[in-house]
């Protein structure tokens, strides 16, 4: 009699939210949650997490730096709805208020080996200017209810944002019986440093 | 039957002479093609970047397909569009770029294009904005009546998009 094949596949990722660039704000602390589809669930690892506060250091590079670690692992019997990890960034406006200062969304890699990502982060914006005055002097600045809403597609037709910043993520995976499976996910790439850049003179 | 995940994001876009860029996008298949799970299309947010002049989305892609022939592999169609404090909308450029068809992660740059009208459309563009608009979408992915047009460049939008197939290996397919 032959083994039955394997109906599900395990998706391992460990990393850290390394650092940040967000030129014009300083005293920032992120937190992240993953948002993933009905065929998955997580197994082990943390599904969420709130990092420390970190300041721009002192020297020429101005670094923002959380090293802040991700452990997660999921099983699945379906690739739709590869889970995505969505970073929410927030720090102190002028009157000490916490406001935040970026959100981003990207999926997790799916190939085995080491990933760097930098994600570009941005927060949403009032269409009227008198809002976007009163926002700014009574502290209460718009701000997504929920973050998962960014891992979708639907409803963000409505929502104008400002990108004012960039978060770089590392990412190393490890994947069971995603190809016993009969899934081919391409040629194992180590090392690979993928996603936009920030803009020539910010810092990597 | 043969599986094609398509899971990945439309990134940003540059090179667009406006900023407070939208991209309206979708996907046409084949016959053989059949969706089954996941949007087929979408609009994205309107960013306006206050770094640079990249203009950033991260609109989430993931589409589960299942075909049966290799014929009309998946083309995805982008309309860029601008929004400005006003609230009205005035097209930036229309693209189109096929789905890869090798597995793994994969960073595209769309290039975009958008119709010229006479030199009064033109000269009225420049100064209250709108301009002509295609009727039908599909001649954004097909190349079938584009002799009429008459177009300039747009700037680009990027992908970033990954590719699962499964058991393209089974019917002997090598991609």
């Amino acid at each position: 009699m032959a083994a039955a094949g394997p109906s599900v596949f395990l998706l391992m990722v460990n990393g850290q939210v390394e650092s940040a660039q967000f030129p014009e704000f300083d005293d920032l602390y992120c937190k992240y949650c993953f948002v993933y589809g009905q065929d998955w669930a997580p197994t082990a690892g943390l599904e969420e997490g709130i990092s420390q506060i970190t300041s721009k250091s002192q020297d020429a590079r101005r670094a923002l730096v959380w090293n802040f670690p991700i452990d997660v692992t999921f099983k699945s019997t379906n690739p739709y709805g590869w889970p995505q990890i969505v970073l929410s960034v927030y720090g102190p406006d002028v009157f000490g208020n916490d406001v935040a200062r970026g959100y981003g969304v990207v999926h997790l890699p799916f190939s085995p080996g080491r990933h760097k990502r930098t994600i570009p982060m941005f927060v949403p914006e009032s269409t009227s200017k008198l809002q976007q005055f009163t926002s700014w002097f009574m502290g209460r600045r718009p701000e997504y209810t929920d973050p998962r809403v960014l891992a979708q597609g639907e409803g963000r037709e409505v929502t104008r944002v400002r990108s004012q910043g960039f978060v770089t993520l590392v990412f190393n995976v490890v994947t069971k019986d995603v190809r016993k499976l009969g899934y081919d996910a391409g040629p194992l790439d180590t090392q690979g440093v993928l996603g936009p850049g920030p803009p020539q003179g910010l810092p990597r | 039957m043969a599986e094609v995940h398509v899971i990945g994001q439309i990134t940003g876009a540059t090179g667009f002479s406006e900023s407070s860029l939208f991209c309206k996008w979708g996907v046409h298949t084949g016959a053989a093609w059949k969706l089954l799970s996941g949007v087929r299309e979408g609009q994205t947010q309107v960013d306006t970047p206050q770094i640079g002049d990249m203009a950033y989305w991260s609109h989430p892609i993931d589409l589960h397909f299942a075909t049966k022939g290799l014929q009309g592999w998946p083309r995805l169609h982008l309309q860029v569009w601008s929004q400005d404090s006003f609230g009205r909308c005035q097209l930036a450029g229309y693209g189109f770029c096929h789905v890869p068809s090798s597995p793994g992660t994969h960073q595209l740059d769309c290039p975009t294009w958008r119709p010229l009208g006479s030199w009064r459309e033109q000269l009225a563009r420049a100064f209250v904005g709108g301009g002509p608009q295609l009727l039908h979408g599909d001649a954004i992915y097909s190349g079938a009546d584009r002799y009429r047009l008459h177009t300039a460049a747009g700037g680009t939008v990027h992908l970033e998009l990954g590719l699962l197939l499964r058991h393209f290996d089974r019917y002997g397919v090598e991609c």
